[in-house]
């Protein structure tokens, strides 16, 4: 069964009296499998956020049809199974990250003595134990998208639709998210991430599809897709020059082209991350 | 994976009462508060008149204190829910639940019933403080100077003080004041359903307040066009609720009328808060 699946997906916006219509979506067939981590890219206004509102009902579709497990996305019973983190979420500020879990988890129908438990199974994944009874006024921009995470998980929902996860968060935060979703990977529930951050994307997804103007055109594996394989990459270590020029030698004598020799650059986010890390003051100001 | 998913009134609940903390935490209360204390000094204040016309300027100003804040929180509190639930994309994560439209609707509306309901009867608790403080400062004035009327016992006087101070008919009053704010609520969450603006919704309930008070103004007049009699018969009429005035003068109101009128009311919430579905379930949010 797909976990999500669409046929013919379209949407036109009104645009007022006499404007017309916006064309936000065009016949889009998307598939989810059960397990896997799809990345949903494109610029902005290409339809991402339009397609998880339509996945949840929360605007009508112009054309097309839409299921989430095999339910139709403007049946509510299409929401049991789904848990959604929208793009910078507020949340009510009034309440402590456990009484929003206990809040979205009454509407979840979910109560009893398990609850208390659920919260604080949820506050440790997220790493929010330490901020259980405080206000979510006082949260940092990634510990809100961390309890946001974490209200969508509270039903413990197969499908998770994460709407820019880490916008505006800090590398640390962006990166805390990133395993989450890994770890959510692992424990079997599939994930819709709509991203502008192709490294971030990359890293986790299975599978991406490309939106642009509304139409998807591109989708496919995330491995397969940029894997270049006209070009070959070998990387050694402690080799001497006179080694060097054996290698090249070799690469054309087996005629193939040595187009670039290089050392490995690693990423700004590693260097960041690891410089960071290291600081024995910690990483004060981040939560 | 097809489970049903049913009607839920603890769903329904559970929006209400954060919608009531949300507002409370807005600082209502401590308008409210000041409200209350307002309600006490007046008691305090007016002395220059004889006893009896103390008590019915007390009553009269505190029933016009309370009908009035009370239908000021039942335009502002409905009328900045939606928006600020949409602005803050808080109503995203709400409907993304297995929760029905309907329910979250509903959850706002009792929200703000629960908010109004305490608001009045905190107010009401203060008015009879107020009237109690009145009443021994009365007693012990009559007890020292005599009766005001000639020819009047310092017993029948102590007694007219107490039945005026002491008048259950005011709780017809403030029943009817709480329903007629349950019913303006109604209006501003009706606006709020395809409105985006805080400030809309808030200036077509004042709107909706002052035609609604108009209404039997408007029926009053013989010369009044036909198209104006419509529209007054499709507001709802505010004035109804007013049973202070009778009440203040000591005419008696019967039960029967309170219930009827606070009938027409909750029919009339009825029939709003299904057009305000009708146009939320319809809504692109």
């Amino acid at each position: 069964m797909d976990a999500i699946r669409t046929d013919q997906l379209t949407k036109k916006y009104s645009l007022g009296w006499h404007k017309g219509r916006l064309l936000a979506l065009d016949k889009l067939n998307l598939r989810v499998r059960e397990g896997e981590v799809y990345g949903l890219l494109g610029p902005n206004g290409s339809g991402k956020s339009t397609t998880i509102k339509l996945l949840l009902g929360l605007v009508t579709r112009t054309e097309g049809d839409a299921w989430i497990f095999d339910v139709p996305c403007d049946r509510v019973e299409s929401h049991l199974h789904v848990g959604f983190l929208p793009e910078n979420p507020y949340f009510y500020r009034y309440l402590s990250g456990a009484e929003t879990l206990e809040f979205y988890a009454k509407l979840c129908r979910m109560g009893g003595k398990g609850l208390n438990q659920r919260i604080d199974e949820l506050l440790e994944l997220v790493g929010l134990t330490h901020a259980r009874d405080r206000r979510l006024a006082s949260y940092s921009k990634g510990m809100l998208q961390r309890i946001g995470l974490a209200q969508a998980l509270i039903h413990d929902p197969q499908l998770l639709l994460l709407d820019e996860p880490t916008a505006g968060v800090d590398p640390i935060g962006s990166r805390d998210i990133r395993d989450l979703i890994l770890r959510l990977k692992k424990m079997g529930k599939t994930v819709l991430l709509s991203s502008h951050l192709l490294a971030q994307v990359q890293d986790v997804c299975d599978r991406i599809g490309v939106l642009n103007l509304g139409q998807l055109i591109l989708e496919g594996d995330v491995q397969t897709l940029i894997r270049d394989q006209r070009r070959l990459s070998i990387t050694v270590r402690e080799l001497p020059d006179a080694g060097r020029a054996q290698v090249e030698a070799a690469v054309r004598t087996a005629g193939g082209q040595v187009v670039a020799v290089e050392h490995p650059q690693t990423t700004l986010e590693m260097l960041f991350l690891e410089a960071v890390r290291k600081d024995p003051r910690g990483v004060k100001g981040h939560d | 994976m097809t489970e049903r998913v049913g009607f839920s009134p603890a769903r329904i609940v559970a929006v209400a009462l954060n919608t009531f903390t949300e507002s409370v935490r807005q600082k209502v209360f401590s308008i409210l508060l000041l409200v209350a204390l307002v309600f006490i000094a007046s008691a305090l204040f007016f002395r220059q008149f004889n006893f009896g016309e103390q008590f019915k300027f007390v009553k009269d100003t505190c029933l016009g204190l309370i009908s009035f804040f009370g239908c000021l929180i039942a335009i502002i509190a409905p009328a900045q829910m939606l928006p600020s639930e949409i602005e803050n994309r808080t109503i995203y994560t709400l409907l993304a639940k297995p929760v029905r439209r309907v329910e979250f609707l509903l959850g706002k509306y009792f929200g703000s019933v629960i908010l109004l309901f305490l608001s009045v009867l905190l107010m009401s608790v203060m008015f009879g403080a107020a009237l109690v403080v009145m009443e021994r400062s009365v007693t012990a004035t009559v007890m020292q100077h005599g009766p005001d009327e000639p020819g009047e016992t310092l017993a029948q006087a102590v007694q007219q003080i107490q039945h005026e101070a002491r008048d259950p008919n005011l709780a017809q009053a403030v029943l009817l004041i709480f329903v007629k704010t349950s019913l303006l609520a109604a209006i501003v969450l009706l606006f709020s359903t395809f409105s985006t603006s805080m400030i809309f919704n808030i200036a077509t309930g004042f709107m909706a307040w002052i035609a609604g008070a108009l209404v039997p103004v408007v029926k009053g007049f013989a010369w009044t066009a036909k198209w104006i009699l419509a529209l007054a018969a499709v507001v709802p009429d505010l004035g109804m609720f007013n049973v202070s005035d009778e009440i203040v003068q000591g005419i008696p109101v019967s039960w029967g009328h309170v219930y009827s009128v606070a009938l027409y009311g909750l029919v009339r919430v009825l029939i709003l808060l299904v057009a305000a579905q009708l146009v939320f379930s319809q809504r692109e949010i």
